[in-house]
């Protein structure tokens, strides 16, 4: 039974447990950092960093800001194209878990050459995974497949202390996702799902995709 | 081949996990960057509360061997449901990380340099000037002669994480020594 997540944004306080939580379960180290005139930090995925809340403000048609928060992380496809594109130079280098719908890099990717790990990653319409120069290997959110194939929930829906990420099989995350988009449409009118069709990562949204992430959807 | 009962069935055994494991959709070849166990499998849970905010949220402690190998919420404790922020989801850096205090440091008056001391001379100091502190300036009467049993050069910095037994025991303490300037880091 493929698995999907809900991440609705407008439960989202930017707490950045998520973010956190990954690096934690996963041992990553920390980065470097500066300031930047953001909250955002670090300012993109990275090797180290395999989700990320991204803090994006706008003015409304009133004049008042808006800021909007986006825990950005991989979208597991549906139909992977990360896949179809790394298995073009090495069959195997990227896999999507038959069970879990996960899409994951193998160790087959330190056989991919840079050039074509970066094609991999500039294949995804969502900008994800990251090439990793002294690895060689490409990274990205594995879905804590680890966790989920022992029955536990991944770390950064685990962790999320306002109910904005939910994780579950992908009918019933699809009919969450109806539920609380309903709910949201009451004080979001303009609130939508992101390619729920397409991804096992389905994004709530209170307003246009341009007002959270370049890449927070397909088109 | 020398092949006993036992070893005969284990030989099964492993050949059925493969089966498993193959129809769980890996190529198994594949498989093996993601083959590594779970991290906290076998773990001892031990429960314990994230030291950052008044919210006390509980964290489960997964210690293999002795050792601390991962932190999460613990989702059995009514307050944080298994949830944490990003200061609780932190412990487990918090505790690994390479700029933790692990013992006590001492400032000299006029010094700029922290000095490591150990646990027998700090608290030492600590019950020296406390001692020579409330015997110099402990306040028996105020001017207009009533009894007030006061110290006023001592105040006393609490946590929002002492519990409340915890708090009758430094309130009684602290007014033990006549202090009257009590209160506690989430006020500050």
């Amino acid at each position: 039974m493929p698995k999907a997540f809900l991440v609705d944004t407008t439960r989202c306080t930017a707490c950045r447990g998520c973010q956190v939580a990954c690096k934690e379960w996963h041992n990553l180290p920390a980065n470097e950092t500066k300031q930047r005139g953001s909250h955002q930090n670090p300012p993109d995925l990275n090797p180290n960093n395999l989700k990320i809340v991204r803090f994006h403000e706008h003015l409304d048609d009133k004049g008042n800001v808006v800021w909007n928060f986006f825990p950005d992380q991989c979208r597991h496809c549906v139909t992977p194209i990360c896949v179809d594109v790394a298995d073009m130079a090495v069959p195997g280098a990227m896999i999507q878990d038959k069970a879990t719908g996960a899409v994951l890099p193998t160790e087959k990717c330190v056989h991919l050459s840079a050039e074509d790990a970066r094609a991999v990653a500039h294949a995804c319409p969502y900008d994800i995974p990251r090439y990793d120069e002294k690895t060689r290997m490409l990274t990205k959110c594995d879905m804590c497949i680890d966790r989920v194939s022992a029955g536990l929930l991944p770390m950064c829906v685990k962790t999320c202390p306002t109910g904005a990420m939910a994780f579950g099989d992908r009918e019933e995350i699809l009919a969450l996702a109806e539920k609380r988009l309903a709910l949201a449409k009451r004080s979001y009118p303009k609130a939508r799902l992101l390619d729920p069709a397409d991804v096992n990562v389905i994004y709530l949204l209170a307003e246009e995709p341009e007002h959270y992430h370049e890449h927070a959807a397909f088109v | 081949m020398d092949c006993t009962r036992r070893g005969f069935l284990k030989m099964i055994g492993a050949g059925a996990l493969c089966l498993t494991l193959g129809q769980f959709g890996f190529d198994l070849k594949e498989a093996r960057a993601y083959a590594r166990s779970l991290k906290i499998e076998g773990a001892k849970e031990v429960t314990t509360v994230c030291p950052f905010c008044a919210v006390c949220c509980q964290v489960i402690a997964h210690v293999k061997d002795g050792k601390l190998v991962s932190t999460e919420g613990d989702p059995d404790f009514p307050v944080n449901e298994g949830s944490l922020c990003a200061k609780g989801a932190a412990l487990f850096t918090m505790y690994t990380g390479e700029h933790r205090l692990t013992k006590p440091l001492y400032r000299a008056p006029y010094s700029d340099k922290w000095v490591e001391k150990d646990w027998e001379w700090t608290l030492g100091q600590i019950a020296r000037r406390v001692k020579d502190a409330r015997d110099k300036d402990f306040i028996q009467k105020n001017e207009k002669g009533q009894t007030v049993n006061r110290l006023e050069t001592i105040f006393s910095m609490g946590t929002s994480h002492a519990s409340n037994e915890e708090c009758a025991v430094i309130h009684q303490a602290m007014r033990g020594l006549g202090v009257v300037h009590i209160d506690h880091q989430a006020r500050v």
